[in-house]
């Protein structure tokens, strides 16, 4: 952790060369490499409800192991956190990043009269609103078009992966684009120099006249043609030490690394995790999916901190509801309600947030939530990005008190 | 994204009867090549040379005339709609986008089939929510159908359509909770544009399509659901059904003046000058005299002095439609459209799959970091690619048959098809050092090297 004295002798010199971004970064100083000042979030949504009993597991409570005979995980295998709960076994990465002073787990986050439908649950969490409303864009979509105080060409947000832009990403008015790979980011034929110089030179190159849409096509090759180049630099030298997971999600938190590192002026990355609708034989595919989240976030995290970039860069992990207390007869667990997020990166209060739902006081059979989802993104917004969430939230939520320092407006 | 909705304005105002007023090719802008290639990338995709040639050989008005013929013959319609059946049949919405793109590389009536396009993104509806492909191709039906026609009628025809309301959520609208989704698009974007319309006229709106549901793939009228009380909105009153609530809106000042600035945003200029109003009057006027119809607006566009001009030649950023279709169609190419929409698609303008109901912003919006990339990279794959010909041939081969054997004149004959404005001399010069005459690879790379200038993606 950055102490308060590292972060006064360093806001001088943070102030002075980032005045462009508009915020001043509490923690900037770690390095002379990075230079950017905008705060990321990287988003990592579990899809399919995540079973957040099983992940942040209430590993003392007699109710927990009563109503899981099969599917408890049993206390030796919880790497403990604190007030009784522990981690999954499978969780070593956020264990250490908690060790760390990383990582901060939100118990019990959900909204009021939960909807168990994936659909309907996942659209609610992406756009807070209900079905009953228009839904036409999200909270990360409504963020984005607020004025960014940045020239910069690079895209705010970019979703990585192959299904189609989340709701969360949906905006009126800004386009998210979505990114398979890395492959997309090169520029094809660049790989012979001759080629390179010349479109680069030429792109570069004045033009004659002034012609605004043709500057605006001009200044955006320069930085696109920049960008790719930088990120084939950042791909093909080993700067990192970092051994990577060879998971799908793995890829994609590598490829998110890359562009951080390589400069990208993108200050939202969504990454998606699937499988987590653990009907039957959960233990198995539970236990893999939760080591695949762990490692890969903790990669992510350890390679940004090695390129001096990690100060800058927050991690959220939700899922569209938590699953059943109870289990069911298949060593599985049904639909349920609240669920714990999890925040690792920089400048967070380490370890439990918020109250963990009691399990001997349910509401059919569910968790009651103890803290709505969108004072969590209230932080985020507020405290994070600095920004006011009344509009992007619809509504006025008092942001959890999940950051160390809130940022003045 | 600032650029997306930077509006930078070159001109603060143009004379509209100045602007509406015909075309008479003189010294200043004549009726040249490169006033044709003009013609042809905006009313289609793009002519080959020997179009372009042929068309400066005629009157501009005959050739625009053509344009707006929208013939097809018999023989190609029915293999369309042999491809589409074939495409349904997949179940695959995917399917149905590569048979739109192989159409849109193949129709004779390119000014039909860009206007299509239009109308998608102004009805915008989308396949991954309308899971039917057959629902989607029944829309693409009419709207190449009503392309030209009549413009109340068309919007009478999409209020009815099954796919259109499935994608605002009112296949079904009841009396007890009356759906306001389509009553607010209806008037936002399909016909009267933000703020000319109240919150109480959407409610109140919404009323007259209770009943309005879609059955098994087709509209049906419920009665049993329709609201038939007294309705109040945009200054009428009545008990009003859905027919008489679009003729409203239909009747309203502002209907006409927002579809004709939408056409001059997607025919003539991506941004229109500050102030705009002495511009779209005119036209307005005329559309609204027509009844609303939608080909006589069309040749008042493609044959005014405006459509010729600087305001309007190299004003637009090609669409990843116009890109790709662009490039394939000026050379005779052939390709896997398959790959080809899938390539669309990932460069933000998949066919069937706009990013909402309000369809493509375009202009600036097509552009940035990842889509530049991805452009380039899209016109490398498209040439190099063994599935595409040109004219049944390699790109060398082709051009060697039109005599297009140096370096240099092929550069100089890419410039005229595929570019709006001028390429800098050095560029030129520096790509044909890149090019070695002869090689399939190299007239490749100097193709790929023009097309990722910053001038390609002017229109």
């Amino acid at each position: 952790m950055l102490s308060r004295r590292r972060f006064l002798g360093t806001s001088a010199l943070g102030s002075a060369v980032l005045t462009f971004g508009g915020q001043v970064p509490f923690a900037f100083g770690a390095s002379a490499v990075c230079t950017r000042s905008e705060r990321i979030l990287v988003v990592v949504e579990l899809q399919g409800g995540n079973d957040g009993l099983n992940t942040v597991v209430p590993a003392d409570d007699p109710v927990y192991r009563r109503l899981r005979p099969t599917v408890a995980i049993r206390k030796e295998d919880v790497l403990p956190i604190d007030q009784g709960l522990g981690f999954h076994g499978a969780l070593r990465g956020f264990a250490d990043l908690l060790e760390a002073g990383r990582l901060a787990v939100i118990s019990g986050v959900g909204y009021p009269d939960p909807n168990r439908s994936h659909f309907e649950s996942m659209d609610i969490w992406h756009t807070c609103q209900r079905k009953e409303e228009v839904r036409t864009d999200g909270w990360l979509g409504r963020w984005l078009e607020e004025p960014s105080g940045s020239s910069d060409r690079d895209p705010r947000a970019l979703h990585l992966g192959a299904e189609k832009l989340p709701l969360a990403l949906m905006s009126r008015t800004v386009r998210v684009p979505s990114v398979r790979s890395l492959e997309q980011f090169r520029l094809q034929g660049a790989e012979d120099p001759k080629f390179l110089d010349a479109v680069q030179a030429l792109s570069a190159a004045g033009r004659d006249g002034q012609d605004d849409l043709l500057s605006f096509v001009q200044s955006s090759t320069n930085s696109a043609l920049a960008a790719s180049e930088r990120l084939v630099t950042a791909s093909n030298v080993k700067t990192s030490s970092i051994v990577w997971p060879t998971t799908q999600l793995a890829k994609q938190l590598q490829t998110v690394s890359h562009l951080i590192r390589s400069d990208m002026g993108t200050s939202v990355y969504y990454v998606s995790h699937g499988g987590f609708d653990t009907h039957a034989q959960q233990p198995d595919a539970h236990r893999s999916l939760l080591r695949q989240l762990g490692d890969s976030v903790k990669a992510l995290l350890d390679e940004l901190q090695e390129s001096g970039q990690a100060d800058r860069v927050v991690v959220m992990c939700f899922s569209e509801f938590g699953r059943r207390v109870e289990q069911n007869a298949s060593d599985g667990t049904d639909h349920g309600t609240a669920g714990p997020v999890i925040l690792a990166g920089a400048g967070l209060h380490q370890g439990l947030v918020g109250v963990m739902p009691r399990l001997d006081d349910l509401q059919d059979g569910d968790l009651k939530h103890t803290v709505d989802f969108r004072e969590v993104y209230s932080a985020v917004i507020n405290n994070w990005f600095g920004v006011p969430s009344e509009r992007i939230l619809k509504g006025q939520w008092m942001p959890v008190n999940v950051f160390q320092t809130q940022v003045k407006k | 994204m600032d650029q997306q909705r930077g509006v930078i304005l070159m001109e603060n105002e143009i004379d509209g009867n100045w602007a509406w007023s015909s075309f008479v090719p003189g010294a200043e802008v004549p009726w040249d090549l490169k006033a044709a290639a003009h013609l042809y990338r905006r009313a289609g995709f793009g002519a080959t040379r020997e179009m372009l040639e042929n068309a400066v050989s005629r009157d501009v008005c005959d050739v625009v005339d053509e344009l707006l013929s929208g013939d097809e013959p018999e023989s190609f319609r029915l293999q369309m709609s042999r491809l589409a059946a074939a495409a349904l049949a997949s179940g695959k919405a995917e399917q149905l986008s590569a048979w739109w793109g192989y159409r849109l590389l193949s129709t004779p009536a390119q000014c039909l089939e860009k206007t299509t396009v239009f109308w998608h993104g102004h009805f915008a509806t989308g396949a991954d929510k309308v899971t039917d492909p057959g629902l989607m191709l029944t829309q693409n039906e009419l709207l190449r159908l009503s392309a030209f026609g009549d413009f109340g009628e068309l919007v009478g025809k999409i209020s009815r359509d099954p796919a259109m309301l499935v994608y605002l959520d009112s296949a079904t609208n009841r009396k007890a909770h009356p759906n306001e989704n389509f009553s607010r698009e209806l008037m936002e974007l399909f016909c009267l544009g933000e703020g000319r319309y109240s919150e109480v006229d959407i409610r109140e709106m919404a009323r007259c399509f209770t009943g309005w549901e879609v059955r098994r793939g087709e509209f049906r009228f419920n009665r049993y659901q329709h609201d038939t009380g007294v309705k109040t909105f945009l200054g009428e009153t009545g008990e009003f059904g859905g027919e008489e609530a679009v003729r409203i809106v239909l009747k309203q000042q502002s209907a006409p003046e927002f579809v004709v600035s939408k056409l001059l945003r997607f025919f003539v200029m991506d941004e229109l000058p500050q102030r705009h109003s002495d511009l779209i009057e005119p036209l307005a006027r005329e559309f609204r005299e027509t009844g609303l119809q939608i080909r006589p607006v069309l040749r008042r566009i493609l044959t005014s002095r405006l459509f010729y001009s600087r305001y309007s030649t190299g004003r637009r950023i090609k669409s990843p439609v116009e890109l790709a279709i662009g490039l394939l169609r000026c050379l005779e190419g052939t390709t896997n459209t398959q790959e080809l929409s899938e390539s669309l698609r990932q460069l933000g303008q998949g066919l069937l799959y706009p990013p909402s109901v309000k369809g493509w912003d375009g202009g600036r919006t097509w552009i940035n970091s990842s889509t530049l990339l991805g452009r380039s990279n899209l016109v490398r794959r498209l040439i190099t690619n063994q599935n595409t010909r040109f004219g049944k041939k390699s790109l060398r081969e082709y051009l060697s048959d039109q005599g297009l054997k140096r370096p240099f004149e092929m550069i100089e004959a890419f410039e005229k098809m595929l570019f709006a404005v001028p390429i800098p001399v050095a560029a030129k010069e520096r790509i044909e050092s890149l090019m070695r005459p002869g090689t399939d690879v190299s007239t490749n790379e100097g193709l790929h090297a023009l097309c990722t200038l910053p001038e390609f993606h002017l229109c």
